[in-house]
C-alpha cells in the first residue's frame, strides 16, 4: 500500500527505481563500494556470505543494489538473483592480475544467460590506487567486450572505493543509459 | 565450474526464436482445436519446466491462471487440466507458486462473493483442485509450512459458503508422498531444486524478512551442505526401516496364513514396494561405500528381500510346498534401531487382521504408524484428524488469519471466532471478569472461578464435577511450564484455563499461546492476561478458553494441539505438541 503510494508519487516527480546486481570475484571490493556509496564510509569487511541489499539514491533514481558474495562456492547461486535486473555491475580487482582471466570467465558466463540479455553492463575496474593496477583501458581490452557484445550497452569505468573515484560516474552512466526502460 | 570463454566465435548471444517457448507450449496444450486435454502435450510442458527451472514455474503458473480466467470455457478447462499435470509432476517449485497469495487470488477471481446456486464447470474444477491440494499438499508434503495460503484460501472459500466436492482416494494418492527408497544423490538433487526455487521466490518477494530468510538459505545452499548430507542420510535410514517392516509384514503374511491369498491387496502392495525398492539398494551401496555398517545392513536386507520375492513367486505359481521352505529371518527386530518398531509392528499386524478396529486404536499406534506408509487408510485418517486441527487464536493477534488478506471481493478474515449463542454470552462476560480479577495468584484462581460459576448457576446445568478443578501439567520445558485447569461446564462444553509459569531465571516475553481443537468442535479463546512472565514467576499469565461441542463419553479421547511462542534471552522460541485429555 505505502509502496504503491510512493511509486505513484515517484511517477509524478519523475523518479525511478531499478534493481542493480553487483557481482564479481571475492575480494574485488563490492561490499566496500556499496557502503562507500550508501554511507560514504570506509570499513573493512569480512568476506560477505550470502548477500546484502541496500538502496542508494542518486539524483532522482533509487538504485536497489544487490551485492552478492563472490566466493567460488557461492557463485553457482548467482543465477538466482538474475530475474528482473536492470543493470549488472561487475567489479574487478584491477590489481589482481592472476585472477583477471577467472573474472573474465565468470563475467561471460553471467552475461550469456538468457535472463541477462537486456541488462546494461557496467564494469568497475576497482582498486585503481594499487601500484600494479591495470587501467580501465587495459581492462576493457582484456575483456574484449567490444568484440563480443553487440546488442548490449556496456562500459568500463576505473574506480577506487576508498576515495569514491568513479563510483558516481558509474551510477550516472547507468541512469543515463536506462532511461525509458520500464522497471 | 568455470566454463571456457567463447571468444572469437561470433557473438555470445545465442540466436533465439521469437517468443517464449514455455508460453508457446502452454498455448499449444490449451488450444481450441484439441478435442480433449492432451496428456502428452501437458507432460511436455512439465518436462520443460523441470528442465529449465528458474522463473519457469512462476511464468507457467501465471500464464495458466490467465487462461483459466479467460471467457472461453474450453480453454479454461484445458488450462486446469494442464495445471493439474504440472502440480503432480513438477514438485516443490511449482507447489510454491500455486501457494502464492497472488496466484490463489487470481484463481478465484471469477468467483462471486456468494456461492451461486449451481457451480459452473470451471468453478467446480477449481474447487476440486483446491480441495485436492488442501487434502494432500497441505497435509503431507514435507514443506507444508510454505503452503499456508492454500489452507487459508480453502478456509476462506468455506467460510463464504462454497462447498468442496469430494475427491476420490485414488486421485489423492498421487500427491501423497511416496515412500520410495532414494539414493543419497537423488535426495540431494531434490533438495537443491527445492532450495533454489525457494531462494528465488524469496528474492522476488524482497521484503526484509524474506531477504533475511534468503540469506540464511543461501548459506545452507552454499557449501555449508553438511546439513543436507545428514538430512539425506536420515531419510534413507527411515525409508529403509519402513521397508524392513514391510518385509517383515510380508513374511508374516506369507508364512502364517493357511491359505495365502496372492490377490490380497496388502500383499500385492507390499510385494510391489519391495520389488521396486530393490534396484536402489545397489545404487545406495555404490554411493555410500565408506559407510560399512550401512552396506552390510543393506546386503543382508537384500538377501531377505530376494527370498521373500522368491517365496511370493512360488505361491503365485501354486507351489506351496517349496514356498514353505523359504523362511527368511525377521529383519526389523534384528536391527538395532527398531526396538520400538517391534512393538509397533505387532500392532500393525493386528490392525491388518482386524481392519475394522481403527476407532478403538490406541493413540500410541497412531504416532508410530506415522512412520509407516503402508497402513495407509486408518493411520492417515487419524493423522489427518490432527493435521486438520487449525490453530485458532483470539482477536488480539493482528497477523493471524492471513486469509483475511486473500481478497474475495470484500476482505473478510476467516477468523475462527464463533458467534456465541446467547446463553453463553453471559457466561463469557462474567468469566472474563473473573479471569481478570485473579490474574496471577494460583491459590485464588480456582476460588474466583467457582464464584463466577455460582453467578451463572441459572444458565448452565449444574454439574457435580464443578468444584473439583485440578491442574494438569501440559508441558514443562526448560523455561516455561504450562498447566491446564480443565473443568466441564455442561455436557458439551469444556472450560480450559491455561496457566503459564516461568521455571528459569530469565524472563519470558512476547508470550503467545495458540490452541486448536478438532473440526467438530469450536473453540472460544479469551485474551491472555499478559505476555510477560518474569523469572520464576508462578502463574504470571493465564488464559481462559471454552471448547464447545465436546461431548461426554464419546469414547475417543479429546486431543488438542497447542503452540506457544515467546522470546527468551532475546531469541524466539516455539513449543508445540498435542495434548490428550483424560476423560472429564
Amino acid at each position: 500500500m505505502g509502496n504503491s503510494v510512493s511509486k505513484t508519487l515517484g511517477k509524478i516527480f519523475g523518479s525511478r527505481e531499478m534493481k542493480i546486481l553487483m557481482l564479481g570475484l571475492d575480494n574485488a571490493g563490492k561490499t566496500t563500494i556499496l557502503y562507500k556509496l550508501k554511507l560514504d564510509q570506509i570499513k573493512t569487511f569480512a568476506p560477505t556470505v550470502g548477500f546484502i541489499v541496500e538502496t542508494v539514491s542518486y539524483k532522482n533514481v533509487k538504485f536497489n543494489m544487490w551485492d552478492v558474495a563472490g566466493q567460488e562456492r557461492l557463485r553457482p547461486l548467482w543465477r538466482h538473483y538474475f530475474p528482473a535486473t536492470t543493470a549488472l555491475i561487475f567489479v574487478i580487482d584491477s590489481g589482481d592480475i592472476d585472477r583477471l582471466n577467472e573474472a573474465k570467465e565468470e563475467l561471460y558466463s553471467i552475461i550469456s544467460e538468457k535472463e541477462m540479455e537486456n541488462v546494461v553492463l557496467l564494469v568497475w575496474a576497482n582498486k585503481q590506487d594499487m601500484k600494479n593496477a591495470k587501467n580501465p583501458r587495459e581492462i576493457s581490452d582484456f575483456l574484449q567486450l567490444g568484440q563480443n557484445l553487440r546488442n548490449q550497452l556496456w562500459c568500463v569505468i576505473g574506480s577506487n572505493a576508498l576515495t569514491g573515484q568513479g563510483l558516481v560516474e558509474g551510477l550516472s552512466w547507468i541512469s543515463n543509459n536506462t532511461k525509458g526502460r520500464k522497471n | 565450474m568455470s566454463q571456457g570463454i567463447y571468444l572469437g566465435e561470433g557473438p555470445v548471444r545465442r540466436p533465439q526464436a521469437t517468443g517464449n517457448p514455455l508460453l508457446r507450449k502452454i498455448q499449444r496444450s490449451c488450444r481450441l482445436s484439441l478435442p480433449e486435454p492432451d496428456l502428452a502435450l501437458n507432460l511436455d510442458v512439465a518436462d520443460y519446466i523441470n528442465d529449465k527451472q528458474g522463473a519457469c514455474p512462476r511464468d507457467a503458473v501465471i500464464a495458466i491462471v490467465k487462461l483459466i480466467n479467460s471467457r472461453d470455457t474450453h480453454t479454461a478447462i484445458f488450462a486446469l487440466s494442464l495445471l493439474d499435470v504440472l502440480v503432480k509432476n513438477c514438485g516443490y517449485p511449482l507447489h510454491l507458486q500455486i501457494s502464492r497469495k497472488e496466484f490463489l487470488n487470481e484463481l478465484v477471481k471469477r468467483f462471486p462473493e456468494h456461492p451461486p446456486l449451481r457451480y459452473s464447470k470451471v468453478q467446480k474444477l477449481i474447487l476440486t483442485a483446491i480441495e485436492e491440494w488442501y487434502q494432500t499438499l497441505c497435509k503431507h508434503a514435507s514443506y507444508k509450512d510454505d503452503l499456508g495460503y492454500i489452507r487459508d484460501m480453502h478456509r476462506l472459500l468455506k467460510y463464504k459458503g462454497y462447498i468442496f466436492p469430494k475427491i476420490n482416494e485414488s486421485d489423492l494418492a498421487v500427491l501423497r508422498p511416496n515412500d520410495q527408497l532414494k539414493t543419497p544423490s537423488e535426495i540431494q538433487k531434490e533438495q537443491e531444486v527445492a532450495q533454489a526455487a525457494k531462494l528465488e521466490e524469496l528474492i522476488r518477494r524482497g521484503k526484509p524478512e524474506d531477504l533475511r530468510e534468503a540469506n540464511k538459505l543461501m548459506k545452507v545452499m552454499a557449501g555449508f551442505k553438511q546439513d543436507n548430507v545428514n538430512d539425506a542420510k536420515q531419510s534413507i535410514l527411515s525409508e529403509l526401516n519402513k521397508l524392513k517392516r514391510k518385509a517383515d509384514l510380508l513374511n508374516d503374511m506369507l508364512s502364517s496364513a493357511e491359505e495365502v491369498d496372492i490377490q490380497n491387496d496388502t500383499i500385492v502392495s507390499l510385494f510391489s514396494s519391495l520389488k521396486s525398492a530393490q534396484p536402489k539398494f545397489l545404487k545406495i551401496i555404490q554411493e555410500e561405500q565408506e559407510d560399512e555398517s550401512l552396506v552390510q545392513d543393506l546386503l543382508q536386507f537384500n538377501d531377505t528381500v530376494n527370498q521373500l520375492l522368491e517365496k511370493f513367486d512360488l505361491f503365485k505359481i501354486g507351489n506351496k510346498e517349496a514356498a514353505s521352505h523359504i523362511n527368511p529371518s525377521s529383519i526389523s527386530s534384528a536391527t538395532t534401531s527398531t526396538g520400538a518398531a517391534g512393538g509397533a509392528l505387532a500392532n500393525e499386524i493386528n490392525l491388518i487382521d482386524f481392519d475394522d478396529e481403527t476407532d478403538s486404536q490406541d493413540p500410541s499406534t497412531s504416532s508410530t504408524g506415522n512412520q509407516n506408509g503402508l497402513q495407509g487408510e486408518s493411520v492417515t485418517d487419524l493423522l489427518s484428524d490432527l493435521n486438520e486441527l487449525s490453530i485458532s487464536s483470539n482477536s488480539n493477534m493482528p497477523n493471524f488469519g492471513a486469509g483475511g488478506s486473500i481478497s474475495l471481493g470484500a476482505a473478510e478474515p476467516a477468523v475462527p471466532v464463533t458467534t456465541t449463542p446467547t446463553n453463553y454470552s453471559n457466561t463469557n462476560d462474567v468469566d472474563l471478569l473473573g479471569g481478570f480479577s485473579a490474574p496471577s495468584t494460583s491459590g485464588t484462581a480456582p476460588q474466583a472461578k467457582s464464584n463466577s460459576f455460582d453467578l451463572l448457576g441459572d444458565f448452565s446445568s449444574p454439574s457435580p464435577i464443578s468444584s473439583t478443578t485440578q491442574r494438569t501439567l501440559v508441558n514443562r520445558s526448560d523455561n516455561l511450564k504450562i498447566e491446564f485447569e480443565i473443568h466441564r461446564e455442561s455436557d458439551s462444553t469444556l472450560k480450559v484455563k491455561t496457566f503459564f509459569s516461568n521455571t528459569s531465571a530469565n524472563a519470558i516475553s512476547n508470550l503467545n499461546f495458540l490452541l486448536a481443537v478438532p473440526k467438530t468442535m469450536t473453540l472460544r479463546l479469551q485474551p491472555q492476561t499478559g505476555s510477560f512472565v518474569g523469572s520464576f514467576a508462578q502463574d504470571a499469565v493465564s488464559q481462559e478458553s471454552w471448547i464447545d461441542n465436546a461431548m461426554v463419553n464419546v469414547g475417543k479421547a479429546l486431543k488438542i494441539k497447542w503452540k506457544a511462542t515467546y522470546s527468551f534471552e532475546g531469541k524466539p522460541v516455539e513449543e508445540t505438541a498435542v495434548f490428550t485429555f483424560s476423560e472429564v
